[in-house]
């Protein structure tokens, strides 16, 4: 890496060989390493309970926001105040200060993080230990993580739009890993509701439409490969999967109370769900429909989406709660030591969420229906990363 | 094997605790099985939250002690967390320090391992645990999070203005008017919608807080009533009922008011306290008549403004304070029968109180200052007209004596016994035994028959202010009750 006279990393160049430009190295670590860190933070909630700002899955949150943000601010310094460098031409202008667009919300990304921590910690000292997920300054954390997933997928889009060659399809795996983890970090927070108990019932299927054919969609297009959908379902699953079987390798115990579950390993996070199967029909019928009006686009492949995700994970939710997965492949008894005896998770029986027949029908008609319109906005977003260029 | 121990107390009060008014601090003394420990807790104010502990033992040879927190009943008792080792003062080494989080509101123990040279003990103390405020943000936290929001509000409208303007331009070209409009129109309309989240989230905000507040404990109000035929009727209180459980698995006890359990032989100890004076003061024991209602016929005793405190135990250990202010006429009922105790004029000493047939109760003070939150011994010697300590004092309810520390607004109110400030019935239950056990009965070591003519309770002050000790013994089948006043600088 070179550096210019005045000691700041040298400009981005589209022309620069072929060389992955080192923001993109550092938001896609950075995805990984939060990815990694907020799997094993929740793993250890589960597991051991008592935690400080120091442990290992918050040091690797938090050395991702950093480096995110520390290397982006590093670019939009050196595009600003160097008026003669080559990134001029290919930055935007935000508030006066030039940088390509996918440095800014990364950057934006990281300076979320950074305030989410301080309001995270006086929460807890307000409101006591957070015991859920989706709290005010969780949901800020996670915008910020969002920002520097999507950040750096922008950033690379827009080096891959300009590059061509074997810097193009460089990008391009690259632009298909940052989706990967982009869908990575969307199944995060979709957790609480796609619980095993929960797949028999409507409610996590209008979770799993609302917004994530957006995630799946966009980067897909931008990508334009062939098997854009499939791969980045698959890097969610293998990813989802490493996890499962890594993470019980661990030996660990409650450090809280009340305990209700006998557990002596770290408690991993479920089973990945069945994306990939209908990412693969959709890559699949892709040539069918991609000269379709837009608003057929979104219909079909919204439609087609869910009910492929529905005919596999119904099913293969029911395998999950048999005897039959009760091993170390599957490991369906990824509950946390807090979970009361009676809990369903744990006697392994189905939560029925909808009241009666007609009420299932309304949440699948609405699963339908917001899959379509996730797909719809998905295509519009996507053709707009296909224009990017800086 | 564990010997049980009738005077082992171990009180984690929060600010306000359940157990007293106002009296947040757990002091207990008691057998870890051979090692003798002085323990004194301080729950968090908010749980899930810290309770700190602090231990001292009174032999040498302990090596390790270690603290854990466990349900006091249910499924949650069965299985321990594990343990945190207790930190050894480098100055005091007898003394030791630990940490627990207390992750739930409800009825608690802490389970406290001594190891030593004489093998292992171990020590169960009951610990309710409630939340009783909600701290608000200081300002120069919401000054700066106000400063980096503000930023990211800039940044997010100025970015989604770019991303219209310029993102699509192919390098070096500048962007035309055109496109500069459509780029500020496109921030104006980021900056309404991210007014409009930044609203939604507030309201969110507000929505938690509010959950959280109900969710606080209220010191429940005894209701009171003066029947005729000198009957005092109580009805309690249960203004904790409604709480809604906030979280998914971390469910807090109930509080409910049909599973009362006797403490010390009664379901509920009373006391009345006239004040401003306090020179009329009383200790009964009313009994239940149907559901959450008591009566007690009143002895006589002179007209007044009173404090009311009710003492009750649920069946889980969570002991609860209910509290009143009634005024009374002066009633010339029936005498002190059974348990009840009380006096009808009697003002505070700084030492000395004269008791009834020309005995004394002293009080044995040291030189030092009283001190708040600071856990000292009580001690109060029974002395007959000659000033020889009493020989004949007898169990008072299975203990050497009573007391209540209170203050002299009222505002503060702790009903302490000798192995201090915990409810006896939860902590028959945290060793696992019935509530009602009888302590007159327990083999212990330590006082199960009272030292002759003397008794000490282990107690901090909360705050500084005065205070009235009331103490109470019993000897020739008659309960005496000294009172004494104290001034915490």
């Amino acid at each position: 890496m070179s550096t210019s006279a005045g000691g700041y990393p040298a400009p981005i160049s589209a022309s620069a060989g072929a060389r992955v430009p080192w923001t993109v190295w550092a938001c896609t670590s950075a995805s990984i390493l939060i990815a990694i860190g907020l799997y094993w933070d929740i793993s250890w909630h589960e597991t051991i309970g008592r935690d400080s700002f120091w442990t290992p899955a918050h040091l690797l949150i938090q050395a991702g926001g950093l480096l995110t943000a520390l290397v982006c601010a590093m670019t939009i310094f050196s595009a600003t105040f160097q008026p003669n460098s080559v990134a001029r031409t290919t930055s935007v202008n935000v508030l006066g200060f030039r940088g390509p667009l996918g440095t800014f919300i990364a950057a934006w990304g990281g300076l979320a993080m950074v305030t989410s921590a301080p309001f995270d910690n006086w929460w807890h000292d307000a409101y006591g230990l957070d015991v859920k997920i989706l709290s005010p300054p969780h949901i800020l954390l996670a915008t910020g993580i969002a920002g520097i997933v999507w950040g750096g997928l922008l950033l690379t889009a827009a080096e891959m739009n300009r590059a061509a060659g074997a810097q193009r399809a460089r990008l391009q795996r690259l632009c298909l890993l940052l989706g990967g983890f982009v869908i990575v970090h969307s199944m995060i927070l979709r957790l609480e509701y796609t619980n095993k108990v929960l797949l028999h019932s409507s409610l996590s299927y209008v979770s799993l439409g609302i917004g994530l054919l957006v995630i799946l969609e966009a980067p897909a297009r931008a990508a334009q490969h062939r098997w854009a959908r499939t791969i980045m379902a698959a890097i969610y699953s293998v990813f989802t999967l490493l996890m499962l079987w890594i993470l019980p390798l661990f030996p660990a115990s409650p450090k809280l109370g009340p305990v209700y579950q006998p557990i002596d390993h770290m408690v991993p996070l479920p089973w990945p769900i069945l994306l990939v199967v209908p990412a693969f029909v959709l890559d699949l019928l892709w040539p069918m429909f991609e000269k379709a009006p837009r608003w057929q686009q979104a219909l079909f492949g919204g439609v087609a989406f869910m009910a492929v995700l529905v005919a596999v994970q119904w099913p293969f939710a029911t395998i999950l709660m048999s005897p039959v997965a009760r091993n170390w492949f599957f490991h369906p008894a990824n509950y946390p030591y807090f979970t009361p005896p009676n809990a369903a998770t744990v006697r392994y029986v189905f939560v029925k969420v909808d009241a009666n027949a007609m009420a299932f029908w309304r949440g699948m008609g609405i699963a339908f229906a917001a899959s379509a319109a996730s797909m719809w906005l998905g295509i519009v977003f996507g053709n707009w990363i296909k224009k990017l260029q800086r | 094997m564990r010997k049980l121990l009738p005077l082992l107390f171990i009180l984690l009060l929060p600010l306000s605790t359940p157990a007293h008014v106002n009296s947040p601090d757990v002091y207990f003394d008691g057998l870890a099985g051979p090692y003798h420990l002085l323990v004194t807790v301080k729950a968090p104010a908010v749980v899930p939250g810290i309770a700190q502990i602090e231990i001292r033992s009174a032999d040498k040879d302990v090596d390790r002690i270690e603290v854990l927190p466990l349900k006091m009943v249910g499924a949650g008792a069965k299985m321990a967390p594990s343990a945190d080792v207790a930190q050894r003062s480098i100055s005091d080494p007898q003394s030791y320090h630990g940490q627990l989080w207390i992750m739930a509101r409800g009825s608690w123990k802490v389970q406290i391992t001594a190891r030593g040279a004489r093998g292992s003990g171990e020590l169960d103390v009951p610990l309710p645990a409630i939340s009783t405020n909600t701290p608000g943000m200081q300002k120069s936290l919401g000054v700066l999070l106000s400063l980096m929001g503000l930023a990211l509000v800039a940044g997010i409208v100025g970015i989604v203005g770019a991303a219209g303007r310029e993102a699509d331009l192919t390098p070096g070209q500048q962007p035309e008017p055109a496109r500069k409009k459509r780029g500020h129109l496109r921030e104006a309309i980021a900056a309404v919608i991210v007014i409009v989240i930044l609203i939604s989230g507030d309201r969110w905000w507000k929505a938690e807080a509010a959950t959280i507040s109900r969710l606080n404990y209220h010191m429940p109000h005894v209701q009171t009533q003066l029947l005729s035929g000198n009957v005092l009727h109580l009805q309690l209180d249960n203004p904790n009922s409604q709480e809604r459980n906030r979280f998914n698995f971390l469910m807090p006890d109930a509080i409910v008011m049909d599973d009362l359990v006797p403490d010390h032989n009664h379901i509920m100890h009373l006391f009345l306290v006239r004040m401003p004076d306090m020179k009329s003061f009383w200790h009964l024991h009313p009994q239940p008549t149907a559901g959450t209602q008591f009566t007690q016929t009143l002895p006589p005793l002179p007209a007044g403004h009173y404090r009311v405190y009710a003492d009750i135990v649920h069946a889980n250990g969570f002991p609860e304070t209910q509290i009143s202010e009634m005024d009374l006429p002066a009633i010339s009922g029936a005498a002190l029968n059974g348990d009840d105790s009380g006096f009808a004029d009697s003002a505070a000493t700084d030492k000395t109180a004269q008791l009834a047939d020309g005995y004394r109760m002293v009080w044995e003070q040291d030189s030092s200052p009283l001190k708040a939150q600071k856990a000292i011994w009580f001690r109060f010697r029974l002395e007959d007209k000659d000033g020889k300590p009493v020989q004949d004092m007898e169990n008072y309810m299975g203990m050497a004596g009573h007391a209540v520390f209170m203050s002299n607004d009222g505002n503060i109110f702790a009903h302490v016994h000798p192995a201090g400030s915990v409810s006896m019935a939860a902590v028959n239950i945290a060793e696992g035994m019935p509530a009602a056990h009888d302590m007159s009965k327990m083999n212990s070591t330590m006082d199960a028959k009272p030292l002759a003519g003397e008794v000490s309770f282990p107690y901090g002050f909360p705050k500084p202010g005065d205070y009235h000790i009331f103490v109470q013994v019993k000897r020739a089948g008659r309960v005496e009750t000294g009172v004494f006043s104290a001034h915490v600088p």
